[in-house]
C-alpha cells in the first residue's frame, strides 16, 4: 500500500475505526442474504426448532430441488431472461442511436430533447399501469388509427383483422419488453450521451475523410471506443429489467408467462409459508445478479455516478 | 438587381439524400432518435395523456353494459369527498367557506400587488395548515369519503418522510466508510452493490423471513440480550416500523453508491490543506465535504423522493398491504382497483399519485435552480 497523503498515516484507532466501519458495511449489506442462504440449506424441521440454529446443522440440497419440483420455475428463469435480454439489447440500440444524435451531432434543440427524455423517469411507473393494460389487451383502442381501421373495415376495404392491429399482448413477451426499454432509456440514453460526448473528435473526422458514413462511424468507431459505456447502461438495464414486478404481475397472468420475480411469490400459500423453499428460490434467482455485480462492480459504480450526478 | 436566369437548384429531397446517404445532421439526428422517441411516446407519454382523459369517464371492465360514459371530477370528488355529499350545518362547510374566502382575498392581494408572490404562497400555506387542524380534514369522517384512498394517502406520505430522510442518515455513513482506503475496498462496494440490485420483492420476502415473530432472526437476537421482540408484522406499528427499517436497508446504499461518486470527485489536495491547518475530522466533513456533496445530495434526494411515491413491491411482499389495511400504500390501492377492474377510478387514482410528484418534482428544481 502506497501512503501518499498525511491522511493516509493512520494511528492504531484509525485503524481500529476503519475496520470497524467496513465491518459495519459488510454486515448491513450481506447479512439479509446470507441469513437466506443459510436458511436454503436448513431442512423444513430444523425451521420451527425452538433454540434458533444459525448455521444449518444437517445441511440439505433437497430444498432447491423442491424449488423446481412445485412450480416450474425454469420456466420463470427462462421468461426473466428472455424478456430482460431482448429489453436489454433493444433498450440499449435505442439509446446508442439517441446517444449519438445528442451527444455528437449538431441538433438543434438538443438538450430540450435530453430534459424531456430524462424527465420521463420521474413519472410514476404505477401511473403507467391502466393505460398499458388497457392497450395490451387489444381490441383498437388506439384513437385515431383505430377508428379509420374500423370505418376501412365497415365498407370492406380493409381484410385485416383486428387482431393484428391491435393485437392482445397480455400474457406474451412483448407486453413486458415494450415498457421495459421505455423504463430504462432515460439513464441508458443519459449514461450513453455521456460517454459519447468524452470521444474525441479528431478520431471520427479521420473516419468521415475516409469515406465512412456517420451511422457506420457510430458502429464502427464510437460504439467500440465507448464500450465500457455501453456494458455498465446494459448491466443497468439488465438489473432494472430483472427486478420489474409491478407490470409483471399485472400483465402476464398464466403461470407459464411469470417470470422470476413474479414467480417467488407465487410459493407462499394462503396460510403456509415454505420458508425453506422460498428461500431456495431467492437464492437461485439472486445468482445471476451476483455474478454480474462481481464482474462489473466497479463500471456500475462509475456509471450509476454518470447517470446520477449529472442528472 | 441581377436578373436570375438560370432555373434555381432545387435542393435534393430528405429522401434522395437519406438514399445517398448524406443527411444533414438535424435529419439524421432526428431518425436516429425516432425509436427511443416513439417507444417513450408509445409508453410514456400516451399513457399519462390517457390516465388523465380516463380519470374523468366511467369503466368498469365487469360491467360492460355501462359504457363508458363521461363524467367529469366525480370520481376525484368520491375519492376525496365521498359518494353522497350531503349539505350538513354539523359538518364545518361554513367554517371550510371562510378559509376559502380568506385565501381568495389573498390571492387577490397578491395579483393586485399589494402582497408580494412569496408572502402570498406562505400566507396560502399557514392557513391551509389552520384550516386542515381547524376540520377541513377532509379523512375524517368514514361515510364522507374513500376511507381507503386517505389510508394510502397517509401511509405513503408517512413512508416517503420517514424512509427518505432515513436512507440519508444511513446512506451518508455507508458512503464515507466505502471511501476509507484500504485493501477491502472492493467488499464494501459488493457490499453496497447487494442492496441496490436486490429485487425489491426479494427484499420484502428476506425481512419478513427475519422479522418473523416465532423463527426470525431478529426476535431470536432480541430474546439474547433479553428483550421480547413484538409480532413485527401483525401489528400495525412495528409493521409500519418494519417497512420503513426494510426500505431504508434497500435505499440506503442506493443513496450511498450517488454519494460514494459524488466524494471520489473531491480533489483530495483540499483535505489535505485543511488537514495541514489543522482541522479536525468533524470540522473537515462539515465544512469541506459535505458543501463539495451537495449536487450528488441533491441527485440522490429527487432521484429518492421520486421513486418512494412508487412504493410497491415492499409492503405487497412485507404483509400484501396488512395488517388490514396498514399498509396499503397508494401503489397497492391503485394496482388492486386496476385488478378488481375498475379502471377509472384506478386511472382518478393514479392522476391523484402524478400530481403528487409532479409537484414534488417543480419544489425541487425551484430549490435546486434558486441555488445556482
Amino acid at each position: 500500500m502506497t501512503t501518499s497523503g498525511t491522511l493516509n498515516k493512520q494511528s492504531f484507532w484509525g485503524k481500529v475505526f476503519t475496520s470497524l466501519g467496513l465491518l459495519l458495511l459488510c454486515v448491513n449489506g450481506f447479512f439479509p442474504l446470507l441469513w437466506m442462504i443459510l436458511t436454503s440449506f436448513k431442512p423444513e424441521s430444523e425451521l420451527i426448532r425452538t433454540p434458533l440454529t444459525y448455521l444449518p446443522a444437517s445441511p440439505t440440497i433437497q430444498n432447491y430441488l423442491e424449488v423446481f419440483r412445485s412450480l416450474p420455475f425454469h420456466r420463470f428463469l427462462w421468461n426473466s431472461a428472455v424478456v430482460s435480454i431482448s429489453a436489454t439489447l433493444l433498450c440499449v440500440l435505442f439509446a446508442a442511436l439517441a446517444g449519438y444524435a445528442l451527444g455528437r451531432l449538431n441538433l438543434p434543440g438538443r438538450r430540450f430533447i435530453l430534459t424531456l427524455i430524462v424527465m420521463t423517469s420521474m413519472f410514476p411507473a404505477i401511473v403507467l399501469l391502466v393505460p398499458l393494460y388497457r392497450l395490451f389487451l387489444g381490441g383498437l383502442e388506439v384513437p385515431i388509427l383505430g377508428s379509420i381501421v374500423s370505418f376501412l373495415h365497415d365498407v370492406g376495404l380493409f381484410f385485416l383483422p383486428e387482431r393484428i392491429i391491435s393485437p392482445n399482448l397480455l400474457n406474451t413477451y412483448p407486453a413486458l419488453i415494450i415498457p421495459y426499454i421505455a423504463l430504462s432509456l432515460p439513464i441508458a440514453t443519459l449514461i450513453l450521451t455521456s460517454f459519447f460526448q468524452l470521444i474525441p473528435k479528431d478520431l471520427e473526422s479521420a473516419a468521415l475523410v475516409d469515406g465512412t458514413s456517420k451511422v457506420g462511424a457510430l458502429f464502427r468507431i464510437i460504439a467500440p471506443l465507448s464500450a465500457p459505456g455501453i456494458v455498465t447502461a446494459a448491466i443497468i438495464v439488465f438489473v432494472n429489467s430483472w427486478n420489474e414486478f409491478l407490470l409483471a404481475v399485472t400483465f402476464n397472468t398464466t403461470l407459464s408467462m411469470r417470470t422470476v420475480p413474479v414467480g417467488i411469490t407465487l410459493y407462499q400459500g394462503e396460510y403456509a409459508f415454505p420458508w425453506h423453499v422460498i428461500s431456495a428460490a431467492i437464492t437461485l434467482g439472486m445468482i445471476p445478479l451476483l455474478v454480474l455485480i462481481l464482474v462489473f462492480q466497479k463500471r456500475i459504480i462509475s456509471g450509476l455516478a454518470a447517470g446520477g450526478v449529472k442528472g | 438587381m441581377a436578373v436570375v436566369t438560370s432555373k434555381p437548384r432545387t435542393p435534393p429531397t430528405a429522401w434522395q439524400r437519406f438514399k445517398s446517404g448524406n443527411l444533414s445532421d438535424t435529419q439524421l439526428g432526428f431518425l436516429l432518435l425516432t425509436p427511443a422517441l416513439l417507444t417513450l411516446a408509445l409508453v410514456m407519454f400516451y399513457p399519462i395523456a390517457n390516465v388523465l382523459w380516463r380519470s374523468l369517464h366511467f369503466e368498469r371492465l365487469n360491467q360492460p353494459q355501462r359504457g363508458t360514459p363521461f363524467i367529469g371530477l366525480e370520481h376525484f370528488r368520491e375519492m376525496l369527498w365521498g359518494r353522497e355529499m350531503t349539505w350538513d350545518a354539523v359538518n364545518q362547510w361554513p367554517l371550510r367557506l371562510l378559509a376559502l374566502l380568506v385565501i381568495g382575498i389573498i390571492l387577490w392581494l397578491a395579483v393586485k400587488g399589494n402582497l408580494k408572490r412569496s408572502h402570498a404562497a406562505y400566507w396560502t400555506l399557514t392557513l391551509l395548515a389552520f384550516a386542515f387542524l381547524l376540520g377541513f380534514h377532509p379523512g375524517e369522517e368514514g361515510r364522507w369519503n374513500d376511507r381507503r384512498f386517505w389510508n394510502s394517502f397517509q401511509i405513503t406520505w408517512l413512508i416517503i418522510i420517514v424512509s427518505v430522510s432515513g436512507a440519508f442518515l444511513v446512506g451518508l455513513p455507508l458512503a464515507l466508510m466505502a471511501n476509507i482506503k484500504s485493501r477491502w475496498r472492493w467488499l464494501a462496494r459488493i457490499a453496497l452493490l447487494v442492496p441496490w440490485v436486490m429485487p425489491r420483492v426479494f427484499v420484502g420476502i428476506v425481512f419478513a423471513w427475519m422479522f418473523n415473530s416465532t423463527q426470525g432472526v431478529i426476535n431470536d437476537l432480541l430474546s439474547r440480550v433479553g428483550i421480547t421482540g413484538p409480532l413485527w408484522l401483525s401489528r400495525e406499528i412495528p409493521a409500519i416500523v418494519v417497512v420503513n427499517l426494510t426500505i431504508i436497508w434497500t435505499t440506503s446504499s442506493f443513496v450511498a453508491l450517488i454519494l460514494l461518486a459524488g466524494l471520489q470527485s473531491i480533489d483530495e489536495s483540499l483535505l489535505e490543506a485543511a488537514h495541514g491547518d489543522g482541522a479536525n475530522p468533524w470540522q473537515r466533513f462539515w465544512h469541506i465535504i459535505l458543501p463539495l456533496l451537495r449536487p450528488a445530495i441533491a441527485v440522490a434526494l429527487i432521484f429518492r423522493t421520486l421513486t418512494a411515491f412508487q412504493t410497491f413491491d415492499i409492503p405487497y411482499a412485507l404483509t400484501n398491504g396488512g395488517p388490514g389495511r396498514t399498509l396499503e400504500v397508494l401503489g397497492i390501492y391503485i394496482q388492486r382497483t386496476t385488478s378488481s377492474l375498475d379502471l377509472g377510478y384506478a386511472a382518478a387514482l393514479s392522476v391523484m399519485l402524478f400530481l403528487m410528484s409532479l409537484g414534488v418534482t417543480i419544489i425541487y428544481l425551484r430549490w435546486i435552480y434558486r441555488d445556482d
